[in-house]
């Protein structure tokens, strides 16, 4: 490649990316530079101000057309740009919970490596929404992991971080093998590690073994990327990191990640297997004809977490199997495949992340006071705070999906998008409503803890101005996409044009 | 008025938001916020019925959320059931709300109790003008929640909290019946419109077995709701809550929200026989069942909560009966009846510090106003000619007689006769004979309770009135007034029924006198002539053996294989689910030892299961 093609690629269309690995590299330089004895918490303040730009020139980006630079490892799409909005949200929020965040055992020394970390995991976040490449995708993902990994331990003196890093490093390991064995199989029957020409080329496979080879790496893709979601066989790490790892990092982990993982099960599933035969009578695609594999994933992933859930004390435990039965919901979106399927996923992860981070945030301001992180830490919170109780009982209730609340909203979408298609998916919308019933035994248990129990200490509580911040944003919004959702869709399809370039 | 109807819910809202943000500081002056505004919405409610009587039924609405190419409406509607439903609801929350200044002075969290009133208040009134399905399941969840913050207000009794949780878990299991019949409602009708829906209904558009499954799922939300057995287990457990909020969520209002969505949709209903029939059986049967555990009951709240049961049960079973008017006609004239007992009742539980009838006795000599009230209320429940019970339980008879139900007609005749019989039971219990028990500062309960109750006395007589077979049915005329669908505003029926329906509430009452207010005479008369004419009293006796042997041996022998009923299957089916779940539960936290090579190996052979499947089904599923 000559610099004559490399300069005419349009890379105003990365500036996004750009300022998250200037803000990461300048970082990094700070932190170096910087006399040991000074709080490194301006750093996240810088960092927060770069996600804050980097959001803005997304903005502006919104009206651009589709476009693809560097030989398609890189598009910016309708499908991107939605998710994107999502991701830089959540970690703009989560930074805030961060520069809150004051763990009882030093972190002091450790605090600038946090936010360039930090940074580096959102880039390959990032990277993996806006690829339409093999290579580029897997890089992304593992920019991403390696970074967790990183954070999930950052704590170096608690042992359970320690084991937290430990434990999420090998299982990523093994969900990482599992991912790229099943690419491998893809590129070794097309040749080719570009999503459009692989797509191109699947349509005119009439082989059966080739077909029963693409369906092997089907599950394996599958099965290792659902390590992301944390669901269903790949969800086992997820309550033991997200228990030792510091809550910053915990509601990272449970809500940009996890958006991640969605954003590139949808890249690689929808451009590789939607137009591969699956080689029976009716020519059905390959992706439609193994949808309920997925949906039995879904179904699984709802029960096992819904069900363990119930009996958790540790409520970042709680939150771990709770962000495992969402995976659920979410995975029942991709199973039935509806036509609104993209608006559906992009509300509820939006509906998710607010709710969501909102909660973490009181969680680690409740948990940090006290110093455990038993449920019985939250007794009598409505006396102690009553902003707080109430601001949480509303994140729980949303999370439950009762009506009035973003979560309810997102659920509704997901049980039309499952019904509207010919064949409705009864069995597993069937699972989902028993096991949504099931989760408000333990999100109603956290709500009589702070209601009805009395306060064990009766100190008054003082809310840093970042996390008043994210709860009153997340408070807002949960209320607001409960009760007006249509401002959601209408921004949606104003902007995105139902996703119709996902596929050119 | 009518267009601005919207208003009426806002009132109790603001009051909510207002104590919630400056409770703290105004303390018991709470009171007179939520008063004003409740009052604000009587007001308002009255002048929108009135409105209503000489205008045509008055819808507004707007996009609320697009979905695909489906859109889904918000907005408001006042038609004759919701302009009636709207004067009851803010009818009774104004006067619990004045009832509480007296009855909760002195507890610590007053201005909290007074924001819980206010947002239920909020969410019944939001719920009785939502014009379509997925709006009324919004409110009807907004109830729910409200009533579980209330039940459990005083959180510090372990009973409360454990009642406020199963009151909360058990409609929730009424309520995934609702969801997934609304949901298939939409999926046939296209849209949550009550309209649309009828509309497709009667166009033919819906398969007839849908329509039943529908309607029957509906009903289970409503069974959930209205205490209907075999979900009404909550309704008793509730009274752990304060007194003035059984009168108003667990008499008038939310308990009715059942037989209110059952009336709403009743074109649904009447589209399926077989749902009909359901419904039919299952209120004369929580009718006969509550009204004869009532027999037994020794707490006044659990008796009054039984015969709640009970009538929602008739109400219910007037729906079911096609008798659309007979149902919505008692669940009136019941609101006005049953929320004065239950102010009684929190009026002599005030005086007395105890709910137990064993310990009470002699309090009409004490409770000057309190005791003549509570009497006008059990004339009325009982269905003594006059007083408006006796009225609103003679249309039901009719309507199921008239609709061929004769067994379930006279299962109703007979819990009417229990009916009488329990409530003079209590009657007697507590304010006959002498105190039981030493009770000293036994005082009536100052005027700002009992005003509230004096209101409800008078509506507990006339209420009654504006539907009689003597001086017309106004009330059943407007209410079915240009909608063919509901049936006739009134049903003609045999005269006999009335003559039956009277005759069994006097022997009831006879008979609760005889071995509840005579036994303390005769107790009275053996201690004063105590040498004298032993085989007259041996008589007595023998006849007060001979009721106990037959009737409330009976009486208990049904009760208590209902009660084992309630108990084995039941609970018994409600526990073996959550144990099953629950050792689910267990069983996966054990997988979770913390061992990574666990966690690997689980991974593995959910992906060799996925590959073993789809290698035996040569790959394909379909």
């Amino acid at each position: 490649m000559d610099l004559e093609t490399l300069l005419s690629y349009e890379w105003g269309i990365m500036t996004p990316e750009f300022i998250i690995l200037g803000v990461a590299t300048a970082l990094s330089l700070m932190d170096l530079f910087m006399p040991k004895s000074q709080s490194r918490k301006i750093l996240g303040w810088v960092g927060f101000a770069g996600v804050l730009a980097a959001l803005v020139s997304l903005l502006g980006l919104i009206g651009h057309g589709p476009e693809s630079i560097l030989l398609d490892t890189f598009r910016l799409d309708s499908f991107a740009k939605a998710f994107k909005l999502l991701l830089l949200i959540g970690s703009a929020m989560v930074l805030l919970i961060a520069t809150g965040y004051e763990p009882n055992e030093g972190l002091e020394e450790f605090r600038g490596e946090f936010f360039y970390l930090f940074m580096a995991a959102l880039l390959g976040a990032m990277i993996m929404s806006s690829s339409g490449d093999l290579i580029t995708l897997f890089v992304g993902l593992e920019l991403l992991s390696i970074s967790s990994y990183i954070l999930a331990g950052m704590r170096k003196r608690n042992l359970h971080s320690n084991e937290s890093a430990m434990k999420y490093v090998i299982n990523g390991s093994i969900a990482t093998a599992i991912t790229l064995f099943g690419m491998s199989y893809v590129y070794g029957l097309t040749g080719t590690t570009n999503l459009k020409e692989m797509a191109g080329f699947l349509t005119s496979v009439y082989n059966e073994q080739h077909i029963y080879l693409l369906g092997l790496a089907f599950f394996m893709i599958v099965v290792g990327l659902s390590f992301k979601l944390a669901a269903a066989p790949f969800h086992m790490w997820a309550p033991d990191v997200y228990q030792g790892a510091p809550t910053p990092v915990t509601a990272f982990l449970s809500v940009v990640s996890k958006t991640a993982g969605f954003i590139i099960m949808i890249r690689i599933l929808f451009s590789i297997f939607a137009n591969a035969p699956s080689g029976d009578a009716q020519g059905l695609p390959m992706i439609l004809a193994l949808q309920d594999y997925v949906a039995f994933l879904a179904g699984a992933t709802m029960i096992i977490g819904n069900l363990i859930a119930l009996r958790q004390r540790n409520i970042k435990r709680l939150f771990a199997y709770s962000s495992i039965a969402q995976a659920g919901y979410l995975l029942v979106v991709i199973a039935s495949m509806s036509l609104f399927m993209f608006d559906t996923l992009w509300f509820y992860l939006g509906a998710y992340l607010f709710m969501n981070l909102g909660a973490f945030a009181i969680i680690q301001h409740v948990t940090h006071k006290s110093g455990s992180e038993d449920i019985s830490q939250f007794a009598g919170l409505y006396r102690r705070a009553p902003f707080l109780a109430i601001a949480m009982a509303i994140f729980l209730l949303s999370l439950a999906g009762i009506p009035g609340t973003a979560g309810f909203i997102g659920k509704l979408n997901i049980f039309m998008g499952a019904l509207v298609p010919s064949e409705g998916h009864y069995v597993l919308v069937s699972i989902m409503i028993a096991t949504t019933v099931v989760s408000y035994f333990y999100y109603f248990g956290v709500m009589v803890q702070m209601f009805f129990r009395p306060a064990g200490d009766t100190g008054k509580v003082k809310i840093p101005a970042a996390l008043t911040a994210v709860i009153g944003i997340s408070l807002a919004a949960t209320i607001l996409f409960g009760v007006a959702p249509n401002i959601a869709f209408d921004f949606l399809q104003g902007n995105f044009n139902q996703f119709t370039d996902f596929f050119q | 008025m009518m267009e601005n109807a919207w208003i009426i819910p806002l009132f109790p809202l603001l009051s909510f938001l207002f104590l919630i943000l400056f409770g703290k500081r105004l303390k018991e002056a709470s009171a007179y916020i939520g008063i004003l505004f409740t009052l604000a919405s009587l007001v308002y409610s009255i002048l929108v019925l009135f409105d209503r009587f000489s205008a045509p039924t008055f819808k507004a609405e707007g996009v609320w959320l697009t979905i695909g190419d489906v859109q889904l409406t918000a907005g408001f509607e006042v038609n004759q059931l919701n302009a009636l439903m709207l004067v009851i609801v803010s009818l009774v929350s104004f006067l619990v709300h004045t009832y509480s200044k007296g009855y909760m002075q002195g507890d610590d969290r007053f201005p909290v109790f007074y924001a819980y009133l206010g947002l239920f208040t909020f969410a019944m009134l939001g719920l009785v003008i939502s014009p379509n399905l997925l709006q009324t399941y919004f409110f009807w969840e907004l109830v729910g929640l409200g009533s579980f913050l209330l039940i459990g207000f005083y959180f510090y009794k372990e009973e409360a909290k454990a009642a406020a949780k199963k009151a909360f878990i058990m409609t929730r299991i009424g309520d995934v019946g609702l969801l997934i019949g609304m949901i298939l409602l939409f999926w046939q009708a296209g849209s949550f419109e009550y309209d649309e829906i009828f509309a497709a209904v009667e166009a033919g558009a819906i398969s007839s077995t849908m329509i039943t499954l529908t309607a029957i799922l509906i009903f289970v939300g409503a069974v959930g709701k209205s205490g209907q057995f075999p979900l009404h287990t909550w309704l008793p457990d509730a009274m752990e809550g304060p007194t003035p909020v059984s009168a108003l969520i667990h008499a008038a209002t939310m308990v009715a929200a059942g037989v209110y969505l059952v009336a709403a949709l009743f074109p649904l209903f009447t589209a399926s026989e077989t749902a009909l029939m359901t419904v039919a059986v299952i209120g004369a049967f929580t009718a006969i069942f509550a009204a004869s555990i009532g027999l037994v009951q020794k707490d006044i709240k659990r008796v009054l909560a039984y015969s709640t049961v009970s009538q929602l049960g008739y109400m219910m079973l007037a729906l079911g009966s096609a008798g659309y008017v007979a149902g919505v006609f008692h669940l009136m004239t019941h609101a006005f009846f049953k929320a004065l007992l239950f102010l009684a009742a929190g009026s002599v539980i005030h005086a007395v510090h105890t709910q137990n009838i064993e310990h009470m006795g002699g309090l009409w000599k004490k409770l000057r106003v309190t005791g003549p009230l509570f009497l006008i209320g059990t004339l009325a429940i009982s269905g003594v000619p006059l007083f408006s019970g006796f009225f609103s339980k003679d249309e039901i008879l009719i309507a199921a007689w008239a609709h061929g139900n004769t067994v379930l007609f006279w299962l109703a005749v007979i819990a009417a006769f229990f009916t009488a019989f329990y409530m003079f039971r209590l009657f007697f219990m507590v304010f006959a004979g002498e105190a039981r028990t030493d009770m000293k500062n036994v005082h009536e309960s100052p005027s700002v309770m009992t005003l509230p109750m004096v209101v409800l006395g008078v509506l507990a007589v006339v209420a009654g009135y504006v539907n009689t077979p003597w001086f017309g049915t106004f009330l059943g005329d407007w209410l079915v007034e240009d909608n063919h669908a509901l049936g006739h505003g009134h049903i003609e029926g045999p005269a006999w029924i009335m003559i039956v329906a009277t005759a069994v509430s006097l022997l009831g009452i006879f008979l609760a006198w005889l071995m509840y207010g005579k036994r303390s005479l005769a107790r009275d008369w053996l201690t004063s002539r105590m040498p004298l004419s032993y085989n007259v009293l041996y008589n007595k006796y023998y006849i007060d053996e001979f009721y106990s042997l037959t009737v409330v041996n009976g009486a208990k022998f049904i009760s208590s294989f209902l009660r084992f009923l309630e108990v084995f299957l039941v609970e018994g089916l409600v526990k073996s689910v959550t144990g099953i779940t629950s050792s689910l539960g267990r069983l996966g936290s054990k997988f979770q030892n913390g061992q990574i090579q666990t966690y690997g190996t689980v991974a593995f052979v959910g992906l060799a299961i996925l590959v073993v499947i789809y290698a035996f089904t040569g790959g394909y599923l379909k």
